[in-house]
């Protein structure tokens, strides 16, 4: 075959299979939440429509879902505001002002988000333990802000380096203070940045699950995911349809954030965590 | 040179204090302390004993430590080279200028973007033995005639955890690479265009070589990440059958659980010196200071 039918074609392909195979579980999710029992698929037997299993998940009170919902709402939106505060300030400084031993501060940074987390709840659930925390918000959120504290450092990083200092300077003629110039200058400059590392940090924090599975006891206090991973059935029988139409009402919303922020999200992932 | 002033100095130092600060006690402080937490005979209810390299010393003669080791290797020796061949493969598809290109690629980010943990739910039915949508499409399409039992035999688990995480993780993957084949000047194409290199010549020549950097990276980003696995483990397989799938994380996790903090720490603490390694080359390989000015 020439090649100028060639490549268009192995694109082609290329292109379905990837649509396929990423949408494949997400689209089973969707039908199997919209359907009376779980096993349309085995011989015999036919697909019939419902809402018999959102309703479920949502009416009934012992399933705790609205808990999980609001709680991962809060401890995400906390641990992503909190994460991008910190981060930008840490940014500023590396990128602004006289910090002595910078460099060494964001690699060491970066390495520690190589470190595996198991080898931190112990110290969490027993430090977090003795404060009262467990079962809080606090115990989530302050772990989880260190947590994706690297990854929000390196893409602020990379968006304040490619600010002119000409602004800061113009800032410090005028009288203003650091503090006013990062405030007043920095942030609507740095905007984009910023919106790309609060989606990311929001997404972090939502999907994270062994702080969340630990450090949490009760059912009420679970988050999202820990609440789907543990979702048992009233009577024994495990309840696809009431998962899947759980797992759906969470995803929904992700899948919606990651198609509007698309273009935020790949260029937060690239300057945050890799670089070629 | 620049002017710094003392004044300038200590404002830097209240900027990064924050981050110092929480990276310090959420951090580095619990990694210490599951060091030291590993000398110990650490047992709920049983008093706390020093016992220097004891919990180690039964480590090495724990089979269930070394399965859990042998498994996690497999896991990523399997699941990182599958997710880098999809990854790149995506990656070249993303690269070139299609219909619907942004709709794509926020089609493939969608693994990535849904929790692992609830993804994994779907992948547990998708594998169910009676009316899961894979043995649906084995015997529809004819690949086997009976069902298979995907999560209770041990090939099948495995199988089932690599295909699971590739799905998950070969977005990651596409989106690193894609940045990387987006920084190949356009020119050397043009070039190889007017010397006559054919499609797959210009991949082998231009394209593979110039992503090496990336390749590497996305690599050893992906290992340290894999050789941690514990979430989609947790949900789909628990470590079953018999202890087989079991991660190390996953199996230091069973040991807290138990209350056994000092030998869950000495797992971790293994766990940890692997990654650590890794994270080191992962940084000194990454040339990350490149196009950050500071």
């Amino acid at each position: 075959m020439p090649e100028k039918y060639l490549k268009p074609s192995l694109i082609a392909v290329s292109a379905l299979f990837m649509l396929v195979f990423s949408l494949v579980p997400f689209i089973f999710m969707v039908c199997t939440s919209f359907s009376k029992s779980p096993d349309y698929l085995m011989a015999g037997n036919t697909f019939r429509f419902t809402l018999d299993n959102y309703h479920a998940v949502a009416a009934t009170k012992s399933l705790h879902f609205a808990e999980y919902l609001r709680n991962s709402l809060l401890v995400s939106a906390a641990s992503a505001f909190f994460c991008v505060l910190i981060a930008s300030l840490a940014a500023y400084s590396i990128t602004r002002l006289a910090l002595p031993g910078k460099v060494f501060i964001l690699f060491f940074i970066l390495a520690a988000s190589m470190f595996p987390q198991i080898s931190m709840v112990s110290y969490l659930f027993k430090f977090m333990t003795s404060l009262g925390l467990i079962n809080t918000y606090g115990a989530l959120v302050l772990p989880y802000i260190a947590w994706i504290l690297p990854l929000s450092l390196w893409i602020l990083v990379s968006y304040f380096s490619q600010i002119p200092q000409e602004l800061d300077k113009a800032g410090l003629v005028d009288g203003c203070s650091r503090w006013k110039i990062l405030y007043k200058i920095i942030f609507p400059v740095a905007a984009p940045g910023i919106l790309s590392t609060g989606l990311l940090a929001f997404i972090f924090a939502f999907n994270e699950f062994m702080f969340a599975l630990i450090l949490t006891t009760d059912q009420a206090s679970r988050t999202m995911p820990v609440g789907i991973a543990l979702f048992q059935g009233l009577h024994g029988e495990i309840p696809w349809g009431n998962i899947m139409a759980a797992s759906t009402f969470t995803v929904i919303p992700i899948v919606i954030l990651t198609v509007i922020f698309q273009r935020h999200i790949i260029q937060g992932l690239t300057s945050g965590a890799v670089k070629g | 040179m620049k002017d710094t002033t003392l004044n300038e100095i200590k404002e830097s130092f209240s900027f990064i204090l924050p981050l110092v600060l929480f990276t310090a006690v959420f951090i580095i402080v619990p990694v210490i302390w599951a060091m030291f937490s590993s000398v110990f005979r650490d047992i709920t209810f049983l008093d706390k004993k020093f016992i220097f390299l004891g919990n180690y010393k039964y480590l090495l003669a724990d089979p269930g430590f070394w399965q859990a080791l042998r498994f996690t290797f497999c896991f990523t020796l399997v699941s990182v080279p599958l997710e880098i061949a999809f990854g790149l493969v995506f990656a070249l598809v993303l690269n070139e200028k299609i219909p619907f290109r942004g709709l794509l690629r926020a089609c493939v980010l969608i693994p990535w973007a849904i929790p692992a943990a609830i993804s994994a739910r779907a992948w547990e039915l998708i594998y169910n033995y009676n009316y899961g949508l894979a043995n649906f499409l084995c015997m529809k399409l004819g690949v086997c005639d009976a069902p298979i039992n995907w999560l209770g035999t041990n090939l099948g688990a495995f199988m089932s955890l690599i295909a699971a995480d590739t799905w998950k993780t070969a977005p990651f993957a596409a989106i690193i690479i894609l940045a990387g084949l987006q920084a190949i000047p356009e020119d050397l194409y043009l070039q190889a265009q007017v010397d006559r290199a054919g499609f797959f010549q210009r991949f082998y020549k231009i394209t593979l070589p110039l992503l090496k950097p990336v390749l590497v990276v996305t690599l050893l980003f992906r290992t340290i990440d894999s050789l941690r696995v514990f979430d989609l483990i947790y949900v789909l397989t628990h470590g079953g059958p018999g202890g087989n799938t079991t991660s190390l994380s996953l199996y230091g996790y069973k040991y807290f659980l138990m209350g056994d903090f000092g030998y869950g720490s000495a797992v971790s603490v293994v766990l940890f010196i692997i990654a650590f390694v890794l994270a080191v080359v992962y940084v000194k390989v990454g040339n990350f200071s490149r196009g950050i000015r500071i």
